[in-house]
């Protein structure tokens, strides 16, 4: 039985690690290529530091990024409690309009956007932040929903409140620890999405990270290659700790609650 | 009416299994007669669901043997093993009805159409959901969808019947007329049973021999009323019916000194030294209300009293002790206050003890 | 009871913002679709769809979607199952931040990491070829349609472990033991039981993929800079301006027409969920 279980395991991972992570390892086995020449180096890496636009592209991505994981979080975890606590049957309209954006082209919302937005939004980078965080709406919501059906928010509430406590103090104390592992992986989703974003920053003419990366690669392959490598590996460590993070809090509630059973 | 089968003899020699350190069967010994049923019964993580679960085929026994009508059976793969189980909950195949649940063993097993035909509709009547047959899962009651995963174990006329707790998730009054349905049931059919509960009231009500289990072995395998009236070991007396537990000592040849009276200790209460301070444990019923003038009464202050029927409950307040708890008749009790005094004494032949 | 009247009121943001920055945009869009150049009401946008260059970029792009959603959702689901049977919540929680950036954030650092890899100078495309399989000998280039539908595969699947993952999740222990219990094997257990109660959510997340696909913009763009003419593509180039058209709102009926062809995939989507509604708890 085990052998077979972890016979099965190693298989998949081989299976997974052929697939997904020998192309990136190859990837990035090219990045520190040296241009036209035999060998490796850094030069990739360095050039990508001497061009004017990669550090302010970076910081407008950064920027953009920051924001959308707020406006994520101030709008979707209050919903999601609410849903959760009080309004049980509007969610299967609010689940319907979250899967909306994996449905409804991003171009098509780009052009949209093009046509119904005020001049004042259009003529400001900031625009994009509101359409982030709605193609980020399917993940975050997700990740949201899965933690708080995880615990028994109604009990929790309930226990909280006529233990005398107010709703703020329910809320800071009991419903965001509760639900802290939704919480931060909405939060990672919605920035990692922001910083990877082209679709609509692209249609719309903004400069950030991703659209800059698309037009160094008309100068210089190899560079727009060590980019793409630098970022995605930034971005799964990113995750990776967040994932890791949240699987260890689990761990630990579980060893608290049979201590305190025996 | 229903086809008399071969009842079979289910027997666990020495069962061991572990998870990593815990230690869930410590040596496990139970046979079970043809046409019996025994309920295993005790506290949480003993090993009842373990000890089902390697009877089923599901888990596997580290050592010790399995046997049906003495063939061992350790290594016989699940799916040929032939006994039903009753899962405690949500085991039915939610994408079928429930006469396509009931005959998913009997299409399993190749039968022709019309004999399974046959055969689900007397499992639909014997437990009497005939009209549901086209219903899904999710359009019955806990207790019909218990009722058919029943019909669904019996229908491939197990050798052996196993049951997990499958009441522990209906509310009070559908588990005890359940209860009595699975009991007629298994009588009828004769079928040799395995049922697994933590509540004692239930394994008293249904098995014809009880079975307590402790750490992962059996402390004691008997008929209901002997286990109540005769435990053999001090955790079998606190774990089954109630008990008060009071100070004790032992003063010699066989007796025991508890309150204000001297008892012959319990057979069963072995290796306990004389002089020694220990606990004794006694039923609430084996206590009785008496005069004050009895040289052997204790006093106490009433300050509780629940009543149950034709019994009452009630709590007598001592100095320095627990609350003493007693059940006297009702009519016996009915002109008693919360506040009065109240003379008791224990009225019983010999009385268990253990170490404290 | 008066509460209960008013308990949407806290969701109201949320209507309000998805509203306003995802449905009223769509409306404007396919409002727009229906004027002509002076600003009248009219179809002619929409002429230039039904032939020549801009049907086949439809029925290039759709073919390219379903491709691209059978192979990810067959190996996806595949993958899922193995990592949910396997996987401690370690592993999993990390294979799941993984997934998450290939699907999400992937677009165009992919397509670069694709292109270093399998172009024709690149480790894995060597590889493959000390393995004795040189995937340059016949027409294949990463910038071909072959080479999108590979690339496509690679954030797809990972999409597919996503969406599919709660379906998997929710196959009871409780069902196979039963299975089991009742003699049957396990291959019958998959036929009669796991299958038929994974298909909704299978077909479901096939559509999801579909739709994915279908308006999947930024790895076409960096991968094939306009070799394949793909309809998010076209758009983008009428957005830039780099193509002329006589017709100023061609590329808002182009986007119209994603948005009709997701349509069906969403209406694919529900009727997957609705036709397992007879026998799953609401
Ligand atoms: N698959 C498993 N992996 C690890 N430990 C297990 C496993 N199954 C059971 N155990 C452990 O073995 C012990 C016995 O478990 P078992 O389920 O048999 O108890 P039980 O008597 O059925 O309890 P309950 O009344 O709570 O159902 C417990 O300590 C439990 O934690
Ligand atoms: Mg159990």
């Amino acid at each position: 039985m085990k052998i077979g279980r972890y016979s099965l395991n190693a298989f998949t991972i081989f299976l997974a690690g052929t697939i997904f992570f020998l192309p990136l390892l190859a990837a990035a086995e090219f990045s520190f290529r040296k241009p036209g020449g035999k060998g490796h180096s850094f030069t990739n890496y360095s050039w990508l530091l001497q061009q004017e636009g990669f550090l302010p592209a970076l910081g407008t991505s950064l920027r953009l990024a920051v924001l959308s994981g707020a406006l994520n979080l101030i709008l979707m975890v209050p919903t999601m409690v609410v849903l959760n606590l009080k309004a049980k049957r509007y969610k299967s309209i609010v689940d319907f309009i979250c899967i909306l954006p994996l449905i409804i082209p991003v171009v098509s919302l780009a052009i949209g956007a093009q046509v119904s937005m005020p001049e004042f939004l259009q003529n400001t980078e900031y625009e994009l932040v509101f359409f982030f965080v709605i193609v980020a709406l399917p993940y975050t919501y997700r990740a949201l929903d899965s933690a708080i059906s995880a615990v028994d928010i109604k009990v929790l509430v309930e226990a909280s409140r006529s233990l005398g406590a107010t709703w703020f103090a329910t809320i800071i104390k009991v419903i965001i620890p509760a639900i802290r592992s939704g919480i931060i992986g909405s939060l990672f989703l919605s920035f990692a999405l922001a910083i990877g974003e082209f679709t609509l920053t692209s249609l719309l003419h903004w400069d950030t990270f991703p659209t800059w990366t698309v037009v160094a690669a008309q100068q210089n392959i190899l560079g727009a290659i060590a980019i793409s490598v630098f970022s995605f590996a930034l971005a799964i460590f990113a995750l990776t700790l967040v994932g890791i993070l949240a699987a260890r809090k689990k761990n630990q509630n579980l060893v608290l609650e049979n201590e305190e059973v025996e | 009416m229903a086809k008399q089968r071969a009842s079979s003899t289910l027997k666990l020699e020495n069962v061991t299994r572990s998870f990593g350190t815990t230690v869930a069967l410590d040596g496990l010994n139970l046979t079970v007669q043809p046409g019996e049923l025994v309920a295993l019964l005790g506290p949480s993580g003993c090993g009842k669901t373990t000890a089902l679960r390697i009877v089923a085929g599901l888990e596997t026994a580290d050592s010790g043997s399995l046997l049906v009508n003495d063939v061992r059976y350790n290594d016989t793969a699940v799916n040929d093993r032939d006994m039903g189980m009753v899962f405690q909950a949500y085991s039915l195949f939610p994408n079928m009805t429930v006469a396509e649940n009931i005959d998913y063993g009997l299409r399993a097993r190749k039968m022709d159409l019309p004999k399974r035909m046959k055969q689900v509709r007397k499992m639909l009547q014997l437990v009497d959901l005939e009209e549901k047959s086209t219903r899904y899962p999710h359009q019955l009651s806990g207790g019909q969808q218990q009722r058919v995963a029943l019909a669904r174990a019996l229908a491939i006329e197990p050798t052996v019947l196993l049951l997990d707790e499958p009441l522990s998730a209906l509310d009070a009054q559908v588990r005890s007329q359940i209860r009595e349905e699975i009991r007629a049931i298994q009588l009828e059919l004769g079928i040799t049973t395995l049922f697994v509960t933590h509540d004692q009231e239930e394994a008293m009500a249904i098995a014809d021999r009880v079975g307590v289990m402790n750490k992962g072995k059996l402390e004691q395998i008997d008929k209901p009323t002997v286990l109540y009236n005769e435990p053999a070991t001090p955790f079998v007396a606190s774990f089954v019916g109630q008990a008060n537990r009071l100070p004790a000592t032992i003063t010699g040849k066989g007796n025991v000194k508890v309150l204000h009276q001297k008892i012959s200790l319990s057979r069963h209460s072995t290796d306990l030294r004389d002089g020694l301070p220990v606990e004794a444990l006694i039923r609430p019923e084996s206590i009785t209300l008496t005069t004050e003038n009895d040289d052997e009464a204790t006093q106490g202050l009433l300050v509780s009293k629940s009543f149950l029927g034709p019994l009452t409950k009630l709590g007598v307040a001592l100095e320095g002790l627990p609350i003493i708890h007693i059940n006297s008749q009702s009519k016996d009790v009915k002109s008693l206050e919360i506040g009065d005094r109240i003379s008791f004494k224990i009225v019983a032949d010999e009385i268990m003890a253990q170490n404290v | 009871m008066k509460l209960k009247r008013y308990s949407w009121l806290p969701l109201l943001p949320f209507f309000l913002f998805t509203g306003y920055f995802l449905l009223w945009p769509i409306l404007g869009v396919t409002l727009k679709s229906f004027h002509n150049n002076a600003g009248e009401w009219s179809l002619s946008n929409y002429t230039p769809l039904i032939s020549g260059a801009y049907r086949h970029a439809f029925a290039t792009s759709i073919r390219l979607s379903i491709i691209t959603s059978v192979i990810s959702s067959v190996l996806g689901a595949f993958f899922t199952l193995v990592i949910v049977k396997n996987a401690g919540s370690r592993l999993t929680s990390i294979i799941e931040s993984i997934a998450a950036v290939f699907a999400n954030s992937g677009g165009v650092p992919l397509a670069f990491m694709y292109i270093a890899a399998f172009g024709a100078e690149g480790m894995f495309t060597k590889i493959l070829k000390f393995f004795g399989w040189n995937i340059y000998a016949g027409r294949f280039t990463l910038f071909s349609f072959t080479g999108v539908v590979l690339v496509y595969t690679f954030f797809m699947t990972p999409l597919m472990v996503i969406v599919f993952r709660p379906a998997i999740l929710g196959l009871r222990k409780e069902w196979s033991e039963a299975s089991l219990n009742l003699g049957a094997n396990t291959l019958t257990y998959w036929r009669r039981v796991a299958i038929p109660i994974l298909t909704p959510s299978f077909i479901g997340s096939f559509f999801l993929l579909f739709a994915g696909a279908f308006s999947a913009y930024a790895t076409a763009r960096a991968l094939t800079v306009g070799t394949v003419p793909l309809v998010p593509i076209i758009i983008g180039t009428l957005v830039d301006g780099n193509v002329i058209s006589d017709q100023a709102n061609l590329g808002d009926a182009l986007a119209v027409g994603m948005i009709v062809v997701a349509g069906v995939a969403m209406i694919g989507y529900i009727w997957a969920q609705r036709s397992a509604a007879k026998w799953r708890q609401s």
